[in-house]
């Protein structure tokens, strides 16, 4: 059915209280100010990119590594490798636990992904997060708490999607990754006000769809 | 709900995709089914066909696909409607009198109850006993009974020449008969009352047995020694099957006079009586020429 959310499976959620030095490092931590780790692998990547944002803004965590695994959850290499591994650290595991709570919060109740066609195979992320926290805010270089459209679909309807969706809303690019991404999809980040940012990911969302129903315009 | 859902929501409601209703899951891709499905031949195993030769039940009918033959299943309930009609029947009134019996009642009312209470069915009428003791011979060698049992037609059928014939057998015997009596609403054990009442050696109940498919016509007897109330089902002998497919009233009447004289001599019955005695028609391990069945229909080919 179209647009009825794909809910994200949480595949395995890890807490390092006292981790080792070269672990810290290699992952992007800086072991004189974090001492902790929570780790967390999900079968859909952009969700989990939006929820370890979230976690930064309920918690004093910073996300050090956020890395999408090739071609996808449908060609993991093990039962809880998903499609990603995210990493918080934090100077303890108090900040840790509840920044993997927000995470698992937002994981289960606010960011998935949308069937964009009948049959359930075109997978959309017209998400809208209304205030980033610092993760996105570094990714972007959008300053804090700005409105964003996060939108992700396959290569072609990514492509017909963000041209539609500027062209719809008063949104500004800041950053736009052309297909293929290490899932093999295409995404934007586009931002703008928040009603602004809806009317992109609504056109989006839209534009996918008509794709999906007519994909050959010749 | 988060924002982005309520905005998915909306705009899903906006494209008119709003089914409350899940998707019904896939069915299963099912094989074609094969192209003739309901043959019309006839087909029946050589070998049951053999098989029916020798029993009334209903093998070696055959079928029609997956089906039975036309003529089968109406055969079947032209058979079953034999078989409720006869269990509807009842005596006609004052049949008894004018064939020269006795008519005695049990505690049954009516056809309903007689069918639901067969303890009321086992027990004269008040009435009935006091008519019986003022009436009826007493200290008789045999006691005849005849009763619509469960099924009046065949009592009424032919109830009177097993009696006529019973009574002429058992005078050449030489036993002294009862007075004939016929019980309406009858089961089995009244015939331990009315023996006790009348002092009898042996009773003898002939009565309507339980219809069978086709057959409505059918009558048993049961024989008890020293009929008193609480005899039970293992001090009885019987015969079944008097109709005119099977025993006829006479072959009956002359087993029926044969097992009375066993039991006389004996001073027993039931399981207990030694029937190896008896001539070799009344040797129950003898087979008997299997029935054939009545075509109730006619199919025309």
């Amino acid at each position: 059915m179209i647009l009825e959310p794909i809910r994200p499976t949480i595949l395995s959620v890890q807490r390092i209280p006292h981790a080792h030095a070269s672990v810290l490092q290699s992952y992007g931590a800086d072991p004189s100010v974090h001492s902790s780790l929570g780790l967390v692998t999900c079968d859909q990547d952009d969700s989990t990119y939006v929820a370890l944002d979230e976690a930064t803004k309920q918690s004093p965590v910073d996300v050090v590594f956020a890395r999408s695994f090739y071609a996808g959850a449908e060609n993991a290499s093990g039962r809880l490798s998903g499609e990603i591994l995210g990493v918080i650290a934090a100077a303890g595991p108090t900040e840790i636990d509840a920044g993997l709570r927000a995470l698992i919060g937002c994981l289960e109740h606010d960011a998935c992904f949308y069937n964009g066609d009948e049959r359930g195979e075109i997978a959309i992320f017209p998400h809208v997060v209304s205030s980033i926290g610092h993760y996105l805010s570094k990714e972007s270089g959008l300053p804090l708490e700005s409105s964003m459209a996060y939108l992700v679909a396959p290569p072609m309807e990514a492509t017909i999607g963000v041209d539609r969706a500027l062209k719809a809303a008063n949104v500004q690019v800041a950053k736009l990754f052309p297909p293929p991404t290490e899932t093999n999809y295409g995404a934007a980040w586009l931002s703008g006000e928040l009603s602004e940012c809806e009317a992109a990911a609504s056109a989006f969302a839209e534009a996918v769809i008509e794709i999906g129903r007519n994909p050959r315009q010749i | 709900m988060s924002a982005t859902r309520e905005l998915i929501a909306r705009l899903r409601r906006q494209l008119g995709e709003d089914d409350p209703l899940p998707p019904a899951a896939a069915a299963e891709r099912l094989a074609t089914p094969p192209k003739r499905v309901f043959p019309k031949a006839r087909s029946a195993s050589e070998y049951m066909q053999q098989a029916a030769e020798h029993t009334t039940a209903l093998v070696g009918i055959g079928q029609v696909g997956t089906r039975y033959a036309t003529d089968v299943v109406l055969q079947f309930q032209a058979e079953l409607a034999v078989a409720h009609h006869a269990v509807a029947s009842l005596l006609p009134d004052g049949w008894r009198e004018a064939h020269g019996l006795l008519p005695l009642n049990t505690r049954v009312d009516d056809h309903a109850s007689y069918l639901m209470r067969p303890d009321l069915g086992r027990r004269l009428h008040p009435l009935s006993r006091q008519l019986l003791e003022s009436e009826a011979r007493k200290d008789v060698d045999v006691q005849p009974i005849l009763a619509d049992g469960l099924s009046a037609l065949a009592c009424v059928g032919s109830g009177p020449r097993v009696l006529e014939a019973l009574t002429r057998e058992c005078a050449g015997a030489g036993l002294s008969l009862g007075t004939p009596v016929c019980a309406r609403f009858a089961r089995v054990w009244l015939e331990d009352e009315i023996g006790e009442v009348v002092r009898a050696k042996v009773a003898i109940i002939i009565l309507g047995e339980r219809p069978g498919l086709g057959t409505g016509d059918g009558l048993s007897a049961y024989l008890v020694h020293k009929p008193t109330l609480g005899k039970t089902d293992g001090d009885r002998n019987m015969i079944s099957n008097i109709h005119a497919r099977g025993l006829s009233p006479e072959d009956a009447a002359a087993r029926l006079t044969q097992l009375a004289a066993a039991m006389l001599e004996q001073g027993l019955s039931g399981v207990e009586l030694d029937l190896a005695k008896l001539g070799k028609d009344l040797d129950s391990r003898v087979i008997r020429k299997p029935d054939k069945r009545q075509a109730l229909i006619e199919v025309s080919k």
